[in-house]
């Protein structure tokens, strides 16, 4: 394409949005919350989705212990330990865990005053490194760890966790067949917004027929038009989810006081996935209603 | 340059407005398509330059069978043929200057040609105070000229005029046509479709009459 066209196109797409300002910034709006909501749920899927990954990647075992356990248990438990996949071992004494919870409790930690004796047992958590999810692997540690002498009880999340990856996948499908109802209408939208403005300029068409413009001089600015409108809509909703979520972690972290909740935001190549997408729906979304008009 | 061959045209079950009409204008003419209104003077050129397609018939212009025209070719087919329309056809929302720029930037002219060509086109024709108005804040005698200046700027093979000078006074009149002769000197096909015997008192040039539809 010569360089002059192009410069002419975008000089026309970007008139357009101007003098149609109210449709489009209807269309925009419109939009927003179209593609918002569209994110909204991605933001959701992606950490529910990390999260139970994280889960079923590293499993955390916890070994309690009858009273403080003496060094040589630790030493047997952590010989035993070293023919499996354990990344991280970290003890906790009654002390550490009396300490931990009053710093959870915050303010009301007068409530643990009262208590005579520290009912806290000390435990050693430890973390298996590989995917052990389905396998029978945690199961034989737990036996195993059960028959030292000083281990009162080993406790592990699997079963939970295998319970919520079936739940994801569910959420998965759910989320597939959302995703597409929102992808399909802000298509819809996009499709109606170029096709008022495109009614809007039939005489301005009909007039560029006439001296000559092929269809593709007439139709490349509205193109170049919803790309930009997507892309914008794309942007805006994309402001407006990263707001909300600042809000909630700041809200998060001051109500509960610790923050043990770790939510992520959207990776940036997530994030220019989600801008393409929204640039590519407004670049349909024209097409489509364009070849609905230079068919009549 | 242009045949016509027992071209008829009707719109819906009125009467046509075109009957069997054949013609041949050769290249570098000048003629006069003139009758009442109504008798078929625009529809005619609609059918010249393909706004309209014959309902049966063939029309040749430049070698190209507008019955089975494609939409590329039509296109740089129209690009050789520039048009004053009756109604001026200017876009309100664009200043003079762009109205009369559409015509070489539909072609992808550059910039500064476009620039000086226009500005060289505005000159000719009196207008190069008006290059930034919009055409409603002009005159009908200022917007037919804005729309002569359309259809001359990109040099066309063959040249369309309806009722060109419909809005001027007797001295724009005098200027419009010799304007337009002096672009048919040039070595342009000209056409020019009136209603005004005055337009065509004492001329020498070849005249087409049509009368509801037939040529007379
Ligand atoms: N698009 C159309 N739909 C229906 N009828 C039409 C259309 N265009 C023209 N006609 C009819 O065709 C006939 C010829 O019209 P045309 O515009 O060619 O006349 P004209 O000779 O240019 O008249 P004038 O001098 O008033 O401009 C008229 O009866 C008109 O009503
Ligand atoms: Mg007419």
């Amino acid at each position: 394409m010569k360089i002059t066209f192009f410069r002419y196109f975008v000089r026309q797409a970007m008139r357009n949005m101007v003098e149609n300002r109210l449709v489009h910034l209807i269309g925009l709006g419109t939009m927003v919350i179209a593609f918002l909501m569209f994110d909204a749920f991605i933001l959701i899927f992606v950490n529910l989705n990390s999260w139970t990954q994280e889960q079923g990647r590293s499993l955390t075992m916890s070994i309690y212990f009858k009273g403080e356990p003496e060094r040589a248990v630790i030493e047997s438990i952590k010989k035993e330990l070293l023919q499996y996949p354990v990344s991280t071992t970290g003890f906790i004494s009654k002390d550490d865990a009396l300490k931990s919870l009053r710093k959870q409790l915050g303010e009301k930690a007068g409530l643990l005053d009262g208590l005579g004796e520290n009912p806290l047992p000390a435990s050693l958590e430890i973390v298996l490194s590989r995917d052990v999810s389905g396998d029978s692997l945690p199961y034989e540690l737990k036996t195993r760890l059960e028959r030292i002498r000083g281990v009162d009880e080993v406790q592990y999340s699997q079963e939970w966790v295998e319970r919520f990856q079936a739940i994801m996948r569910a959420v998965k499908l759910i989320g597939l067949v959302f995703g597409g109802l929102l992808f399909l209408a802000a298509l819809f939208i996009i499709t109606n917004t170029v096709k008022l403005t495109i009614y809007s300029r039939k005489d301005e068409i009909e007039i560029l027929k006439l001296v000559g413009a092929t269809n593709r001089f007439v139709k490349i600015p509205f193109l170049i038009e919803g790309s930009i409108q997507g892309f914008l809509g794309g942007s805006v909703a994309l402001i407006v989810l990263f707001l909300v979520y600042v809000a909630i972690i700041t809200k998060v972290d001051l109500s509960i006081g610790f923050a043990s909740l770790d939510i992520i935001f959207l990776s940036p190549q997530f994030i220019l996935l989600l801008l393409l997408m929204s640039s590519i729906i407004g670049f349909t979304g024209s097409t489509v209603s364009l070849g609905r008009f230079f068919r009549i | 340059m242009i045949r016509l061959f027992h071209v008829y045209k009707s719109f819906g079950s009125k009467n046509p407005a075109l009957i069997d009409i054949s013609l041949t204008v050769p290249k570098g003419e000048f003629v006069f398509v003139t009758g009442p209104s109504g008798a078929g003077k625009t529809t005619l050129l609609k059918i010249i330059f393909c706004a309209e397609k014959p309902t049966s018939g063939h029309a040749l212009v430049d070698g190209r069978n507008l019955m089975r025209i494609k939409d590329g070719e039509l296109s740089s087919l129209r690009r050789r043929i520039g048009v004053v329309f009756q109604d001026f056809k200017l876009l309100p929302r664009r200043t003079v200057f762009e109205n009369v720029a559409l015509s070489l930037e539909v072609m992808g002219v550059p910039p500064s040609m476009i620039r000086k060509k226009v500005h060289q086109t505005l000159r000719y024709l009196g207008l190069a105070d008006k290059e930034g108005y919009y055409p409603p804040q002009l005159s009908g005698g200022e917007q037919q000229r804005i729309a002569i200046a359309r259809a001359i700027v990109n040099n066309p093979l063959i040249l369309l005029a309806d009722e060109p000078t419909g809005n001027l006074d007797y001295d724009l009149t005098m200027e419009t046509m010799a304007l337009l002769k002096e672009i048919h000197t040039r070595g342009t096909t000209v056409i020019v479709a009136t209603h005004s015997q005055e337009l065509l008192k004492g001329t020498r040039r070849r005249i087409i009459a049509l009368h509801k539809g037939r040529m007379v």
